[in-house]
């Protein structure tokens, strides 16, 4: 474990896309997780933004994110074939070979397992010509994958190889799932962890999580939980996982700061993660306070 | 024949569209003629040429090989283009358009009609790479050879292969860690099985063999290694490999024509198998051991 294996999310700073990449590669990071937006929504054009990816040096972790696609039928079935392949192909293009897929929240989805197996394996299988694994993740507000441990079901009956997991930690702490029950899923099943902290003590509703989900979220280190991120990712790590980390932080104050600012606070979280946590070497400055708070965590 | 379901044509489970074997293979290069310089050289004739596109048949025995150097046509990729590459099989399947419908289902790409090679509406998806893979369903008494090409004067239709050879199978270099998914992509699109490590054929032992559901054909599935697994690659169909049941024999025959075969401390020509030396930066195959009419 190291700095290396943590990546930032482009969608946590503001700025042009290479504004961003800029700000991720001074502050040391080697892979940053893009959104189609960034590409598609780049004022030039997409291929002006495959080319800052490309020109960056930035490894891609992944692309995000897919939503809304399994369940449907008929025309809507074939709508989403169809952005699908669009996303998979800008993935390809920025040499991407993941694509964070969440689980749908749409009242139109069926709920049969067994249907949304078999479009997530269709799913799998447009992806697999080109090299690209699809990470599937539960959400909270999602009407019939909630976590990772129903996606983990979805996923084992669907049974492809390219097709895992994406386990968030927010997910895991804010719905205070205990951390045994990621003794369920097979470590190469996870193809993506995420990672974050949130302000809020305790979350009361599924409403709540979604709102912090999307405007609330910080650093690894930075809000309440750093104690349950560390036995999160201390668990991981015995469980074997060995893929990437990636920061899955979305907040609107975050996006009204400067995007170096941004890099460097997740730069923190990345240096207290892997050498503090998981190294057990010195404290980072600033992140003393977790020590001082839990003076007897293994951590 | 007594299945009560055999007049319905239901697809046994083993073999979900009825494959039947390879009906083509396809090359693509900018070079036609010093592909086919080679081609000839391994006992294949040029026998017909399409009626409006640079593409030409070379056949020997069972063996179709297509030849396409119609500008469109030739894969876009890193390489140069005057290098052969393997842009297509055509595997022979009961029906054509349901294989084809229920590889779309399962979540292949299809290709764009006009981006095929032949003009016959021939169903294709995307396989390997840059490469496609053709359904064909008519290659009995009237094959797709009929309708698009036009027959050189004067050439036997059908030249006889030397020592019976005939398509053993392709070889698949893929990406790291890539083979399972591999494995699963032909095994739900075809029907091809995984054979046990221990079943080997020829001299190159390496990778992950599948067999074809009608027993006809494999696919030998081989990931990189050593330094190989950090230099960039692109996954694409490296070789053929051709069935012989005397290598030694063909093997004489071959080198008489003009081919070389590799002869080193770790590959060189035995009873079971042989490798050609790369040609024009690649063109390579692979000889392999099978009893006879097998």
């Amino acid at each position: 474990m190291n700095f290396n294996d943590f990546g930032i999310d482009s969608a946590s700073m503001a700025g042009s896309l290479e504004t961003r990449l800029n700000a991720a590669r001074r502050a040391g990071f080697t892979h940053a997780m893009i959104s189609a937006t960034d590409i598609v929504g780049h004022p030039s054009s997409v291929e002006a933004a495959v080319q800052a990816i490309h020109d960056s040096g930035l490894r891609v972790t992944g692309l995000e994110a897919l939503r809304d696609f399994e369940g449907l039928t008929g025309k809507m079935h074939d709508y989403k074939v169809d952005v699908a392949k669009s996303m998979l192909q800008l993935c390809s293009q920025i040499g991407g070979r993941l694509l964070l897929t969440e689980a749908s929240s749409s009242v139109h989805a069926d709920i049969d397992p067994e249907k949304i197996a078999r479009d997530l394996r269709k799913l799998a299988f447009l992806a697999l010509p080109m090299g690209i694994r699809i990470a599937f993740k539960g959400l909270s507000w999602s009407r019939t994958v909630r976590d990772f441990s129903a996606a983990a079901e979805i996923i084992s009956l669907a049974n492809c190889p390219n097709l895992g997991l994406a386990v968030d930690a927010f997910d895991v702490i804010a719905a205070g799932i205990p951390l045994d029950d990621l003794d369920l899923i097979f470590p190469d099943q996870i193809f993506l962890v995420q990672l974050s902290d949130f302000m809020l003590q305790e979350i009361r509703s599924n409403e709540e999580q979604a709102s912090t989900a999307a405007h609330f979220r910080v650093f690894p280190g930075e809000g309440a939980h750093s104690e349950a991120i560390a036995r999160f990712i201390v668990k991981l790590e015995e469980m074997g996982y060995f893929g990437d980390y990636s920061f899955d932080v979305y907040n609107t104050d975050y996006l009204q700061m400067p995007a170096e600012t941004i890099a460097d606070r997740a730069r923190r979280a990345a240096e207290w993660l892997g050498e503090t946590v998981l190294r057990r070497t010195l404290p980072v400055p600033n992140m003393e306070r977790l020590r001082r708070a839990k003076p007897n965590s293994h951590c | 024949m007594n299945n009560e379901t055999d007049r319905e044509s239901v697809p046994e489970p083993h073999n979900p569209i009825g494959m039947d074997g390879i009906e083509y293979i396809e090359f693509a290069t900018s070079k036609p003629q010093a592909l086919g310089g080679i081609l000839e050289r391994m006992g294949f004739r040029l026998v017909a040429r399409h009626r409006s596109r640079e593409i030409e048949l070379y056949r020997q025995g069972s063996m179709n090989l297509v030849v396409n150097s119609h500008p469109a046509d030739i894969p876009r990729t890193v390489t140069p283009v005057e290098r052969p590459v393997i842009s297509a099989m055509a595997i022979r399947v009961r029906d054509a358009d349901a294989a084809f419908r229920r590889a779309l289902d399962l979540g292949a790409w299809d290709i764009p009609a006009h981006a095929r090679a032949v003009e016959l509406n021939i169903p294709a998806i995307h396989g390997v790479g840059e490469s496609l893979i053709y359904f064909v369903d008519r290659y009995d008494e009237f094959s797709i050879f009929d309708i698009d090409f036009r027959a050189i004067p004067g050439v036997d239709p059908n030249p006889p292969a030397i020592n019976d050879m005939h398509y053993f199978g392709l070889v698949q270099y893929v990406g790291v860690d890539r083979t399972l998914d591999w494995a699963e992509f032909y095994a739900q699109i075809f029907g091809f099985r995984q054979l046990p490590d221990a079943v080997r054929f020829g001299i190159m032992p390496k990778g992950l063999l599948l067999q074809s559901p009608c027993e006809k054909f494999y696919l030998q599935l081989i990931e990189p290694d050593g330094a190989a697994q950090y230099a960039p690659m692109e996954e694409h169909f490296q070789r053929i490999g051709l069935g012989t049941p005397d290598v030694i024999a063909t093997t004489r025959e071959l080198e008489n024509r003009g081919i070389d075969f590799l002869s080193t401390e770790k590959v060189h020509t035995t009873e079971r198998g042989a490798l050609t030396v790369a040609m024009l930066g690649g063109v390579m195959f692979e000889l392999v051991h099978t009893e006879d009419g097998k």
